[in-house]
């Protein structure tokens, strides 16, 4: 077998023969590819599909003679076996050309313009997906002055192992794990972007695929409508599962703008305590500190030495996001001061919570507009801000990040990702 | 008032309205202001009653690509690419640029028939035009944008002030709009053709399924889908049928009373229709006539070379966005580009007399090609395996089909017409 290193649709079309001593016998033309083992990191071609006038027929691999460079492809007998209708092998012309794939590496939903292929370990493997320009002029077949522009065109082609199918190739296999977990490696909000650019259906079934902590992370970083064409997708049992992982705040925030029905099954499913937080700040307007707060926080009470507080943050610390300051609280919640985690390492192990914390807290009232928290944090370049109500009893905290993301306008937000995208593509250019 | 209230409830509004009644908006642009305005200047109320079937072809029609892009949660193009292989989405995109660059054209040439009753120079205002349409796009966020043109559409209800200040008929109104009749007078069949042609151009349907998609509606949606569909298609007709009352009223109401033969097309001026609504409607009407062909002119000439970057961007899986830099997407950019500088270019170099010609020609032929797109629209949407339980009903299918094979038989009258000059 001399398979050369190439493109799918170079083959497409070619004449099929069948060499018995010297006679040719065209038996039809290369219509598709066949891989069995869709799954595999480059995945092997197991058949040729042959169309003829009678019917489309399998020829193995293993009955490939020879392809020559004048591009007829010469089998050892003929195809005889029928192509099944419904079978369960991937067919990459009708299932993989034209169709949209997520590019993992771009970040980027795009569609297959071609299939590059090459020779490796005794086998011809799938390798790269093309995208690009040249992919589609290649396939259009402009002759001799579409080659000398596909040559001169930049090539765009991801490596299959940077390939994550939408849909999934093999329905009796459960073979979701390959492209979830390429898709799971990309940062959280990389990962919403993409989801972003998929329809709904489609997105529903990405997040359906990643685990619970990934899909929450995603999540928060899309906008409402998409969250809620997801939630809705995803039945209630799983959408529960993931807003349990998400922040509070933006878990509130979701809940908040779904229908009051939806919302209570929601609670229903997760753990009470958690369901007894998210009732409580979804009653507050979004705009205002309790709309913006979290109840995740870290707080404990003033008798307690600084050694044994850090061991308590040790044992907490995985389970809470915001770790850099301390709340020193009574029995009753009421604040009765505040701490850093650098005053904390810098105190002595002895030392009583009371003696080195800062009584002279500065909060808020759940009902001031997210500008005043915002400048509040700002005033005293704080981290976080504490939410208090009228007896001063800790009700949350607003984190920096979201105070920012709450006054920031509409227009700047959809910037900013790009602002980090280019960023990381012009070290990559210095590199 | 405060105008910070009003403005907030001004966009409570513009939230409801949704892409059916943008689409709609975009459907009376200026080769819909031309066309409307020509029929009902040359052949009275009696072509009222062609805006009825119209009304019911169109919701369907939208209403399949709504339902398309809910349910699948892609573009038209996207579609087609997926369903008919690489060549036939290269042709449709092909022709779709072509025609679309056509009526990016007829815009600017809306926007010079505009520069033309107030006696300014279009080599002045086209290429000024051109970069309001350039810095509407890249400077200004979606957003915005967006809120811009759908203040934009509502002067559309600007036609139904001068339809009324014209004081028509109503008695002949109701009668053309009900009772089907058919003039032998020359070029009644190119009027229909071309009143099909603007009125459910082959673009609205990309353009709409397009932005249901980016909406995010779902299947589940349908219900909101089909509602904007249905209000948008029924007041954009409302609207197109005030245009053609308030040229049935002046202009063809005078050539009657004063025995002169009816509008010619062929050497027809937009100025025409703005000063003869003058002296019967008013200086305020007529203005407000002027005002609208701007305002459908900036309007869709930015809509348009933009969603057709998109379309063809998305067909085949290139970068598309406006918020990409120019390197990142130099293909979108490039086709942005190029469709509106063609088209501005076009009306410079088209001899001023010859603009409103071209206009209602590029209407027809969106008319003749209508046919094509809606082939291809019901292949797709019948197909199981892409739309599952969602696939046509009968119904819809029988009205579609109709409207295909109506339209398709009137555009081979027309051209067997027109090449061997029977019957007319």
């Amino acid at each position: 077998m001399t398979f050369h290193d190439g493109f799918l649709s170079e083959m497409i079309g070619r004449k099929a023969v069948v060499d018995t001593a010297g006679r040719r016998l065209a038996v039809g033309r290369i219509a598709d590819f066949v891989v069995e083992h869709p799954n595999d990191t480059f995945p092997k071609i197991d058949a040729l599909v042959i169309k003829s006038s009678s019917g489309k027929h399998l020829a193995p691999i293993g009955s490939i003679v020879d392809f020559e460079s004048d591009g007829k492809l010469i089998l050892r007998d003929v195809p005889s076996r029928v192509a099944p209708p419904d079978d369960e092998a991937l067919y990459l012309v009708e299932d993989l050309f034209d169709k949209q794939i997520v590019d993992v590496d771009g970040r980027k939903v795009v569609r297959i313009n071609d299939i590059e292929v090459a020779r490796t370990g005794g086998a011809l493997r799938v390798v790269a997906a093309d995208i690009g320009f040249g992919g589609i002029v290649r396939r259009l077949g402009g002759g001799s002055l579409g080659r000398n522009l596909v040559d001169r065109l930049p090539r765009t082609l991801i490596a299959w192992d940077n390939v994550a199918p939408l849909h999934d190739l093999n329905p009796t296999q459960i073979q979701l794990s390959v492209s979830d977990s390429r898709l799971a490696r990309l940062h959280p909000s990389d990962l919403a972007e993409i989801i972003g650019d998929l329809s709904a259906r489609d997105a529903a079934r990405v997040v359906a695929s990643l685990d619970d902590e990934t899909a929450a992370d995603a999540l928060e970083h899309l906008d409402t409508e998409t969250q809620r064409s997801i939630i809705d997708d995803l039945g209630h049992q799983r959408a529960a599962d993931i807003i349990e992982e998400m922040d509070s705040d933006d878990a509130a925030d979701l809940l908040g703008d779904l229908p009051p029905e939806q919302q209570e099954r929601l609670l229903s499913e997760m753990d009470a305590e958690t369901a007894e937080d998210l009732r409580e700040l979804v009653a507050y307007d979004e705009d205002t500190a309790g709309g913006l707060m979290t109840t995740d926080y870290m707080w404990i009470y003033p008798h307690r030495t600084v050694a044994a507080t850090i061991a308590k943050i040790r044992e907490l610390a995985p389970e809470t996001e915001f770790i850099y300051y301390l709340y020193v609280t009574d029995e009753t919640e009421k604040l009765l001061g505040v701490l850093s985690l650098r005053t904390l390492l810098l105190s002595a192990p002895d030392d009583l919570i009371h003696t080195v914390m800062t009584g002279d807290v500065v909060g808020v009232h759940p009902d001031v507009k997210a500008t005043e928290v915002a400048s509040t944090i700002a005033r005293y370049d704080l981290m976080a801000c504490p939410v208090l109500d009228e007896e001063g009893k800790m009700l949350g905290i607003v984190t920096v990040d979201d105070a920012i993301d709450a006054i920031i306008p509409e227009r700047l937000k959809k910037q900013l990702p790009r602002f980090t995208k280019s960023h990381r593509h012009e070290r990559i250019e210095h590199v | 008032m405060d105008i910070r209230r009003w403005w907030r409830r001004a966009l409570i509004l513009f939230a409801v309205l949704g892409p059916g009644f943008v689409t709609a908006s975009a459907g009376n642009d200026v080769g819909g202001i031309a066309t409307y305005s020509a029929a009902g200047a040359k052949f009275g109320y009696i072509v009222l009653w062609t805006l009825v079937p119209l009304t019911v072809s169109l919701i369907v029609v939208q209403e399949m690509a709504g339902r398309m892009g809910a349910v699948t949660g892609q573009g038209l193009a996207g579609l087609i690419r997926e369903n008919f292989g690489i060549r036939l989405t290269f042709i449709a995109m092909a022709a779709l640029f072509f025609i679309n660059t056509g009526i990016t054209a007829t815009e600017f040439a809306g926007i010079a028939a505009w520069a033309q009753i107030f006696n300014l120079s279009r080599y002045i205002i086209i290429p000024l035009a051109t970069v309001v349409v350039f810095l509407l796009v890249l400077r200004l966020s979606n957003k915005i944008v967006e809120r811009v043109f759908v203040v934009f559409s509502l002067i559309y209800l600007s036609y139904v002030i001068s339809g009324i200040e014209a004081k028509p008929d109503w008695g002949a109104v109701l009668h053309g709009t009900l009772v089907p009749t058919f003039s032998p007078e020359t070029g009644f069949l190119v009027t229909v053709v071309g009143l099909i042609g603007t009125t459910i151009s082959p673009y609205m349907q990309f353009f709409l399924q397009s932005a249901v998609v980016d909406k995010g509606s779902g299947p589940r949606d349908l219900f909101n889908v089909r509602a904007d569909i249905v209000v948008g298609s029924i007041l954009g007709i409302a609207i197109a049928g005030f245009m053609i009352i308030a040229n049935a009223a002046t202009i063809h109401q005078a050539a009657l009373i004063n025995h002169k033969p009816p509008l010619d097309i062929d050497s027809a001026q937009a100025v025409d229709f703005a000063r003869a609504l003058e002296p019967l409607a008013g200086k305020f009407a007529a203005d407000l006539f002027a005002f609208g062909i701007l305002n459908a002119g900036l309007f869709t000439a930015t809509v348009l070379p933009l969603a057709t970057a998109f379309i063809i961007c998305e067909a085949f899986g290139l970068e598309a966005a406006v918020d990409r830099r120019w390197r990142e997407a130099p293909f979108f950019y490039g086709l942005f580009a190029s469709g509106i500088v063609l088209g501005a270019g076009l009306v410079l170099v088209l001899p001023a007399d010859k603009l409103f010609q071209f206009t209602f020609y590029a209407q027809v032929m969106q008319g003749a090609v209508l046919p094509l797109e809606l082939v291809l629209m019901l292949i797709i949407i019948n197909r199981k395996r892409v739309m599952g339980n969602y696939v046509n009903t009968r119904t819809v299918n029988i009205i579609a089909w109709a409207t295909a094979i109506v339209i398709g038989g009137l555009a081979i009258v027309y051209v067997a017409q027109s090449i061997f000059g029977f019957g007319s």
